[in-house]
């Protein structure tokens, strides 16, 4: 028997090695770099410790506070156990510090960094400790952002908290604090239906908010709005308080600025609104684009009567007495006005043809013509330009005429053919009629020849 | 100056031709009993049959017979192709007329007794007809696949599964699966176009085949008076069949048959949902039948008690071979029970 070759049993030894690193590799945890005490018990690779827990290997604050019969102190163990956090890399340890080691009271230590209640202040430092590391959070999440520290410090939050603001909030008072989950999760309070309540939370609390000369009817006005309705209604794109806001990095929108919120979404809008003549007009004046027109937080659905002369009409808000911009107002207003009645009879031919059992050939492909032509008419008013109105308005007559000429056809092909179903009938009854007359005849005659 | 080939009728030219004249006599030779309606029941099933089958040709030419488009094609059919509507609903309306005629006809024959010696074979291939045009109106009826079609494919396919000995099997044949699914639509497809057709084809042949080898051209009372076959009967039939044609088409056109809404197998069906009109009979008994009947179950033991009186109806030619008066008593009482049971299904 041949004995193994030197070359191959040093493979084998290193490729032992190598697996025996595996978990070692795994373990380690960086030390947060902001953290408010950088000890070594912070940065002792916490796999490595082996003291024994019923709740996982190596947490024994929590595994000891799950038993304690005060509630304020069984809570946070409780809560631990279902968040987002429940991992034996970070622990309590992460932001409380500590020795997780020592099964006493002795895990307390201030000389091991303990720190029971992080401050406001404290506290955005302690999330970004980890939260603003890359290399640390792609090893546990790599579809997580890391900016959120340093974009909550440019916003109006971050600032007034950094100045100790004591009402302003921190990272917990949105994501929550032992019990956080990921925005995900509609349990999460910054989760995408939960965020309108949450942000409420103080800006319409009217104590909360005196301090800072802001409005607190924000909440109840998106509530009655399109938007607000849209979201009670499940539309998956209606806009939230952080659609127009932003989350971390939230400042309130100004005049110059506000155009850009609403240009997220409404980009053909924006654009076409920049060129026209109230662009130029809005910014000598300092007037909010979008705005001035739809209101912010109570915008309510965009209709044709908007544009005109007439009493609820948006232009008389502030061209009341000028001849010119009230004849544009008044020319757009009656292009809107021919079109939608005519894409309103377009729709009532197909829908009399529907109820009569036709099923017009086409008429669902102009409809949608027509349909298409509105939306762009709904862009194209923002030029305020009669000419670029008028050239959609034309699509949309064009479409209409197209659905209301197959309805008549459709019509007068099965009027034509009910007359020909009523005389075929009329020949069958005739057919009838004769071929009695002739079988009476027959009787009469065979009658006549057996007698 | 005149031509010496021209004819002095109206079609006489083509009548010369052909030869019409022999035909006519030789036709006339034959002498049939100058009967009411009831005798002509037979030639209108025909015409009937000869309907549904020109017109689901043409409904063939626009019908997709998969799940997903079934209910769209016929919606397009009737509200889209030129007189689409028209060939639906005379399709729609003859199948029902069709099934109503084979039974009335069956009951004439029978009250009259024309199924006794030597008409054995016409009297069985006269059912195997009844049960192959139910089969083509039952088939015909899912293929619209509107929430209609399926509540009569699952209703009327629940029934089968009482029937004894076969229930099961029926039951899954009808369903084609276990389930009223697409499969059910395809399997109904397949079987109302071709399979059935195929095998009404056949039996029919065998039907007017012996219908001419011994017509039924014995009056059976003594008194009755005779006609000659052509032209008074060939006149009279004309009668029959075009007053039906004329009843198919009033009713066509001015009898609205909305077609409803589509098939959602998700949706369970309303608890009185019916099964198509043929099969009420039977929904009655299920319905009324006691949980439990000497140790059998109560549907099974009555649906099977029918099928018993069904199988005597079958071999009725043999069991009354000289036809007596007490049978015809006996066609008018299962006539008269099954209209009741229907009635009582509906309420």
């Amino acid at each position: 028997m041949r004995s193994p070759s030197p070359l191959l049993l040093a493979v084998f030894a290193g490729l032992l090695a190598l697996l025996g690193a595996v978990p070692a590799a795994r373990a380690v945890v960086p030390a947060p770099s902001a953290a408010p005490s950088t000890n070594g018990a912070a940065s002792v690779p916490l796999a490595s410790r082996s003291l024994p827990s019923p709740m996982n290997a190596t947490n024994t604050c929590a595994s000891c506070h799950a038993t304690l019969t005060d509630t304020k102190l069984r809570t946070p163990a409780k809560e631990y156990a279902h968040s987002a956090h429940r991992d034996d890399r970070i622990g309590c340890v992460g932001c409380h510090h500590g020795d997780p080691r020592d099964p006493t009271v002795g895990a307390h230590a201030k000389s091991m960094g303990f720190e029971p209640h992080p401050t406001h202040v404290e506290v955005p430092q302690i999330c970004g400790g980890c939260h603003s590391d890359a290399a640390f959070i792609r090893r546990l999440n790599g579809r997580l952002p890391v900016g959120q520290a340093a974009l909550f410090t440019l916003s109006l939050h971050g600032k007034l908290t950094a100045a100790g603001d004591g009402v302003a909030p921190d990272c917990s008072t949105c994501h929550g604090k032992h019990d956080i989950q990921p925005p995900s999760s509609p349990l999460s309070p910054v989760n995408r239906t939960n965020v309108a309540k949450l942000c409420s939370g103080c800006h319409a609390d009217k104590q909360k908010m005196a301090g800072y000369d802001i409005r607190t009817d924000q909440f109840e006005k998106w509530k009655k709005s399109v938007h607000g309705q849209a979201f009670a209604a499940g539309n998956p794109n209606a806009p939230t308080c952080t659609s127009c806001h932003g989350a971390h990095a939230s400042t309130p929108p100004d005049a110059a600025s506000v155009a850009h919120a609403c240009g997220r979404c409404h980009e053909t809008e924006m654009q076409l609104f920049e060129q026209s003549p109230h662009s130029q007009g809005f910014r000598r004046r300092g007037l909010a684009a979008c705005v001035a027109c739809h209101s912010n937080h109570d915008v309510a659905r965009a209709s044709a009567i908007m544009v005109g002369t007439g009493p609820d009409a948006t232009c008389m808000k502030c061209h009341n007495n000028d001849e010119k911009p009230r004849r544009v107002a008044d020319e757009i207003s009656n292009l809107l006005r021919g079109a939608r009645e005519r894409a309103a009879d377009a729709r009532a031919a197909v829908a009399r043809a529907t109820t009569a059992g036709l099923r017009v050939s086409g008429a669902p492909y102009s409809l949608d013509q027509v349909a298409t032509a509105e939306t762009k008419v709904r862009s194209v008013v923002h030029t305020l330009d009669p000419a670029r109105v008028q050239a959609v308005v034309s699509d949309i007559e064009s479409a209409a005429d197209e659905t209301q000429r197959l309805v008549q056809s459709a019509e007068r092909n099965r009027r034509l053919e009910r007359r020909g179903y009523y005389a075929a009938l009329g020949l069958g009854a005739l057919l009838l009629l004769a071929l009695s007359l002739k079988a009476m005849d027959l009787d009469r005659r065979r009658r006549q020849g057996g007698s | 100056m005149t031509a010496p080939d021209l004819p002095s009728k109206p079609g006489g030219w083509l009548a010369e031709r052909l030869g019409w004249a022999s035909i006519a006599s030789r036709l006339g030779g034959y002498s049939m009993s100058r009967r009411g309606f009831a005798f002509y029941l037979g030639g209108i099933t025909l015409f009937l049959l000869v309907v549904q089958v020109a017109s689901g040709i043409l409904l063939t030419l626009y019908y997709q017979p998969d799940a997903a488009y079934a209910h769209g094609s016929v919606e397009r059919i009737v509200g889209e192709v030129a007189y689409g509507d028209l060939v639906h609903a005379v399709h729609s309306w003859t199948a029902d007329l069709f099934v109503a005629s084979l039974f009335l006809h069956l009951f004439t024959v029978m009250i009259r007794r024309s199924f006794r010696s030597p008409h054995e074979l016409s009297w069985l291939t006269g059912v195997a007809l009844l049960a192959l045009g139910v089969g083509q109106a039952f088939t015909g009826a899912v293929l619209p696949w509107s929430e209609r079609a399926y509540t009569h494919a699952r209703i009327g396919s629940e029934l089968a599964r009482y029937v004894p000995l076969v229930g099961g099997w029926l039951h899954r044949f009808m369903r084609g699966g276990e389930d009223v699914t697409s499969s059910t639509l395809a399997h109904a497809f397949g079987f109302h176009v071709a399979v059935l057709p195929a095998a009404v084809a056949l039996v029919l042949s065998g039907h007017l085949f012996l219908l001419t080898r011994r017509p039924v051209q014995r009056p059976p009372q003594p008194n009755a008076e005779s006609i000659p076959l052509y032209p008074d009967f060939f006149v009279r039939q004309g009668v029959a069949l075009t007053g039906a044609m004329v009843i198919v088409l009033t009713l066509a056109i001015f009898v609205d048959r909305p077609l409803g809404p589509v098939a959602d197998p998700r949706v369970s069906s309303a608890p009185d949902a019916q099964p198509p009109w043929y099969f009420l009979p039977v929904h009655a008994i299920v319905r009324a039948a006691p949980k439990e009947l000497l140790g059998i179950e109560g549907p099974r033991f009555l649906v099977g008690a029918a099928c018993v009186m069904g199988l005597a109806f079958v071999a009725l030619p043999f069991l009354d071979r000289r036809g007596s008066r007490v049978t015809a008593w006996a066609a008018w009482v299962l006539l008269v029970t099954l209209l009741l049971l229907s009635l009582r299904a509906l309420s």
